[in-house]
């Protein structure tokens, strides 16, 4: 069912890149990551494309409405990360001295063996809704963003396009913003996996694709929620999600949807 | 903030059968793109073997001019923050630096006065007299000395960071005041078509030892041949933040980067493969906007019989075309190293187009870095 808002206005973003990695739990040397975008990756995403430090507040953007849905779900990519000082020096210890410098560790410890896990080719369609001047800011800051702008790593560069507007013969075409709520945006965003050519078997012409809504009365619970970015007092809380498919088409007419073996007979 | 600019770079270089990035059971690095294998250098292998090539090449500073510099950026903001003349401030910053000294025979770069300091960390100098600074610009020379000599400015000026800190970034869990926000991005290198891993069996055998026949070792090697495509991007505004806003720093570190990261190779297995070659296709672009990833060029992998150097340049080319025209991401300035083959001349006007005609990499290293010292200059003024 879609309700239409007539206040509020979607900004959509495809996700989409060689690499992605959307962190959830995972803490020091196994950095994995969860199955689609977090609420702390997007949120730190829009910061990072208006040049807000990490120290600064972000309630205004926990306030928008995040809807994600997963066009290719990708694969799990595993990398051995090793981290060593490139001029050949033991590694400097967590612990500080009295002084406040970092201790060097004891044993001399040279490398340190990290795993880093990975989306591989996967696509991700997320609408951000919330009031006009603040989606309209965020659009133009992810056009020029003041630190380039990552798919949850650095190393996690997103490709183009970045941001889908609606089609040009829609009305709201003009400002780049799509109206209405998470949910019936990504109803009618166009699919965005990869295209024709690239599959053993045509696809049919309409897939059901799973979202993941901002829901205050959803069952589900995601514990990505960033309460604070600051590297001293970093944490997080959960949000409520609720989990649904929509149902979008395919550029492929289906003419081969029916195989029919008896038809190479002509009976 | 002031308005981003960008130097984005791409490299399309062809390796022969190579592992120049191995996991931890020895086999090259791989991922899927485009539901195909391919081969994959990781960022952080390719980011470590350009850091080693960059502070090899990057330029010794001389004490004098660098000591020079600290004490301008220092006085320029105590006078901004306190109200005081250029000359009283610049009187408190002599007395402020005086006790640190220079001591003969100390590693160039860890000298105090060879460091460089994010603008925060200028603050936090500037921090230690700002309050007390019309104060201080009264005393005469020996009173100044006595108040500033027990403010802990070199426990403030070792917590700066070398030159290539400020483009490759820092990170201290427990001291988040030494932390700095890297200026360059380096994506993953990925092969622009689809490559499967092979394997080299090899013997080891001990021509001196003539009682036993056989071999003394055997084992595998894995290998595979890839054209990559390489990407990164220097936020140049960032690297002016990193540097304390030091013009002649932000410049050299850009051009040290660009030609550190174009004739670096990670070094894995260097020696059996004798793998080290030079890019087909180096592409620096300026922009005034985003960062700019081709990569999607090659997301149908590059399938020729002619080679996939030369059909990845027509494509990478023509990802470049639809960036600039369906999307209006066009960059300010491009300049480009290649060579053509002059078989196809239709293709080739395309080519240049987009690319510019083909430069020697160092004048391209110089273009680029001349329009981003314009930029900079008359942005700052």
């Amino acid at each position: 069912m879609t309700r239409h808002n007539s206040d509020a206005r979607s900004l959509v973003l495809r996700l989409a890149g060689p690499l992605q990695s959307w962190g959830g739990q995972s803490q020091f040397n196994r950095r994995d990551t969860l199955g689609e975008p977090t609420k702390s990756g997007i949120t730190g995403l829009l910061a990072a494309a208006q040049g807000r430090r990490r120290q600064d507040p972000i309630e205004d953007l926990l306030a928008l409405r995040l809807g994600v849905r997963t066009d290719q779900p990708g694969s799990l990519l595993r990398d051995y990360h090793t981290v060593s000082d490139y001029r050949g020096r033991p590694l400097l210890s967590a612990a500080l001295s009295g002084k406040g410098t970092q201790k060097s560790t004891s044993p001399a410890k040279y490398t340190h063996v990290t795993q880093r896990f990975y989306l591989q080719d996967a696509v991700f369609v997320v609408a951000v809704s919330g009031p006009l001047e603040v989606l309209s800011g965020l659009r133009e800051a992810i056009q020029r963003p003041a630190f380039p702008l990552t798919l949850g790593r650095r190393s996690c560069v997103p490709t183009q396009p970045l941001l889908l507007d609606p089609a040009a013969d829609r009305p709201e075409e003009r400002s780049g913003l799509w109206e209405g709520e998470p949910l019936p945006v990504l109803e009618q965003v166009p699919w965005q996996a990869r295209p024709r050519g690239q599959y053993r078997r045509t696809p049919p012409p309409v897939v059901d694709l799973p979202v993941t809504i901002d829901d205050l009365a959803g069952d589900d619970v995601r514990p990505d929620l960033p309460r604070s970015f600051d590297p001293l007092s970093r944490a997080f809380t959960t949000r409520r999600v609720r989990q649904s498919w929509v149902r979008i088409a395919t550029p492929f007419s289906g003419v081969t949807a029916d195989h029919d073996p008896f038809a190479l007979l002509g009976w | 903030m002031r308005a981003p600019t960008y130097v984005d770079i791409h490299i399309l270089q062809t390796v022969p059968p190579s592992n120049l990035n191995r996991d931890d059971a020895g086999s090259p690095k791989q991922a899927v793109y485009g539901g195909v294998r391919r081969a994959r250098v990781s960022s952080q292998a390719w980011k470590r073997a350009a850091r080693k090539a960059f502070v090899e090449q990057v330029p010794e500073d001389e004490l004098a001019v660098r000591t020079k510099r600290i004490s301008t950026l220092l006085t320029a903001r105590l006078a901004a923050r306190s109200g005081l003349d250029a000359e009283s401030a610049a009187r408190v910053v002599t007395h402020l630096l005086a006790p640190l000294g220079i001591k003969a025979g100390k590693k160039a770069t860890e000298t105090a006065y060879l460091l460089f300091f994010g603008r925060p960390q200028i603050d936090r100098l500037v921090d230690l007299v700002a309050d007390r600074a019309g104060e201080l610009a009264t005393l005469d020379d020996s009173a100044l000395e006595a108040a500033v000599k027990d403010l802990p400015v070199k426990e403030q000026l070792a917590s700066g960071h070398p030159i290539d800190v400020a483009l490759f970034g820092r990170m201290v869990a427990d001291i988040p005041g030494l932390n700095v926000d890297a200026a360059t991005q380096v994506a993953h290198a990925l092969s622009t078509h689809a490559v499967e891993t092979e394997f080299d069996y090899y013997t080891a055998v001990d021509d001196e030892n003539t009682e036993s026949t056989g071999a003394g070792m055997i084992g595998t090697v894995e290998f595979n041949s890839a054209t990559l495509y390489r990407f990164a991007t220097v936020g140049i505004h960032q690297l002016l933040d990193n540097l304390g806003g030091d013009l002649e720093a932000t410049i050299t570190a850009l051009e040290v980067f660009l030609s550190s990261f174009a004739y670096s190779m990670p070094a894995g297995h260097q020696n059996t493969f004798g793998n080290r070659t030079l890019p087909t296709l180096v592409s620096v672009a300026l922009r005034a906007d985003q960062p700019v990833n081709l990569v999607s060029a090659f997301e149908q992998p590059v399938r020729s019989a002619a080679g996939n150097g030369a059909e990845s340049i027509k494509r990478l080319v023509a990802e470049m075309t639809r960036t600039n025209e369906l999307w209006g991401l066009a960059p300010i300035a491009v300049w480009s190293t290649y060579s053509l083959s002059s078989n196809d001349t239709r293709d080739n006007g395309a080519v240049r187009t987009v690319l510019g005609d083909p430069l020697p990499f160092k004048d391209v290293v110089v273009a680029a870095t001349e329009l981003v010292r314009g930029r900079l200059t008359s942005g700052a003024a």
